[in-house]
């Protein structure tokens, strides 16, 4: 990043090239839509490269902060899409049909490096060992963009119980994860 | 939110998005001015951003990369698929480089090797031309050996002749007839001795040549001993002329023969008598 904010378009090219397919396979399985993930992938590296600033190193992994980066920017999209939706009388902030699940079987991409693979291996492992409600209710959070009000109405389930579902799987992965240092 | 802060079930929620958006909003402005809140959010942040690394994989299309850099103002899409794509065009050009250089080098191998076969063409000519001449020289030269060595020959014979001259001029010079020992044979011949020069001449004519492995071979009797003077040969029309040195150890002679002898000559006198000296200077005495 240091490289980046010296404007070093190489140092650019090579930090595209290592995180494109997890930025662009993240903002698909937020919003399941080529074009629009394609549309949220590059307002990613945009604003990576024009404000590299936003990244502090001390704050946490470049990694965790792209992703979240991606995460926000893709459920922004889909909350606007949602908004255009409603106004043009479509569908209220229903998750896409096509949307995938959360813990994807696919192999992991065989491109990335060794760490992101330990890295992915890790919260797959996590994250399969969760209750498949509390895992469920964490997706439609994350990737749904829906708020606990949303979620409990999508599975008709008390807004408490959303709540007590998010805590108990977020707390879990959090001591699987840290327990993996 | 748990008094002025942020709980840790509310930091998770906040990370994930699930608050509502009046909660959301509340939280942000909370963190604005909480560095200890905005801490257990990042953590939070960080524990579910690791969720999109579940995502299934996808490969973004290639023209993406294309439409980021252009969209950050990056003309070149980076050094090294510039390099990439230089290589590519540099391969490129270097292929009909290559191409034109190969016919180009084809068409020059064949012209060369055309050249070269006229060069050797030439070359071989110019040999032959020498080996001809080297031919021509070789003659020539044996040719002027045969001249040198006849005209040394003439030149011997003529300082012989000269010598003869003297010889035959000098007080000094006892000249002897030769003749045959069978009456019937017509060869005549002198023998001339000249003390004063060492010389010793013998000249004959109407000599019959002598078969293969004969030879004639002249004698002087000096105190009674016979001396060999050598050996000569008759020429095809006859003809006898011999030159030598008078043997050391004498300065005169009694008598002289010549006999026949085998090829190379005899240590002392073993064959026929064929001719026999009278000396003109004793006999005139």
């Amino acid at each position: 990043m240091h490289a980046i904010a010296a404007r070093d378009e190489h140092a650019f090219a090579v930090l595209y090239d290592r995180y494109i397919d997890l930025v662009y396979s993240a903002s698909f399985r937020v919003l399941a839509d080529a074009g629009l993930a394609e549309d949220t992938s590059q307002d990613v590296f945009v604003r990576l490269w024009r404000r590299p600033e936003t990244f502090i190193a001390e704050r946490g992994r470049f990694l965790s902060w792209l992703m979240s980066v991606t995460r926000n920017r893709a459920v922004d999209e889909l909350r606007a899409r949602g908004r255009r939706r409603k106004r043009e009388g479509g569908p209220l902030g229903e998750p896409d049909e096509a949307a995938e699940p959360l813990f994807s079987t696919d192999p992991i991409d065989p491109q990335g490096s060794a760490e992101l693979h330990e890295d992915q291996l890790a919260v797959r492992n996590a994250l399969s060992a969760l209750p498949g409600e509390q895992r469920m209710a964490l997706e439609l959070a994350y990737f749904g963009g829906l708020t606990q009000q949303e979620i409990a109405a999508r599975l008709h389930e008390p807004l408490g119980t959303v709540k007590t579902r998010i805590r108990l799987g977020m707390q879990k992965l959090r001591r699987s994860l840290d327990t993996r240092g | 939110m748990a008094g002025d802060h942020i709980s840790q079930e509310q930091a998770d929620e906040f990370a994930i998005g699930s608050l509502e958006p009046a909660l959301e909003r509340a939280v942000a402005l909370h963190l604005a001015d909480c560095s200890a809140c905005r801490d257990i959010v990042r953590d939070s942040e960080r524990l579910a951003a690791t969720f999109a690394l579940t995502s299934p994989h996808r490969k973004p299309p290639s023209q993406l990369k294309q439409r980021v850099f252009l969209a950050t103002g990056i003309r070149r899409p980076s050094p090294l698929r510039r390099a990439f794509g230089y290589g590519k065009a540099v391969a490129g050009v270097a292929a009909v480089f290559v191409a034109v250089a190969a016919f180009t080098g084809m068409v020059w191998m064949r012209s060369e090797m055309t050249d070269l076969r006229n060069d050797d063409e030439r070359l071989q000519r110019k040999i032959d031309e020498a080996l001809s001449q080297e031919v021509e020289i070789a003659a020539l030269t044996r040719k002027l050996e045969d001249q040198e060595k006849e005209a040394a020959r003439l030149a011997e014979a003529a300082t012989g002749d000269q010598g003869l001259i003297v010889a035959l001029l000098s007080n000094e010079t006892r000249i002897a007839d030769v003749v045959p020992a069978e009456e019937d044979s017509s060869s005549i011949g002198r023998l001339i001795w000249d003390g004063e020069q060492k010389r010793v001449w013998f000249v004959a004519s109407d000599l019959p040549q002598r078969p293969a492995g004969e030879t004639y071979q002249i004698w002087v009797n000096s105190g009674g001993k016979y001396y060999s003077l050598g050996t000569f040969a008759a020429d095809a029309d006859g003809f006898a002329r011999y030159q030598t040195v008078v043997p050391e150890g004498i300065t005169t002679y009694d008598t002289a023969i010549v006999t026949i002898e085998r090829v190379g000559g005899s240590p002392t006198r073993e064959g026929p008598t064929v001719f026999l000296v009278y000396d003109l200077s004793r006999l005139t005495d």
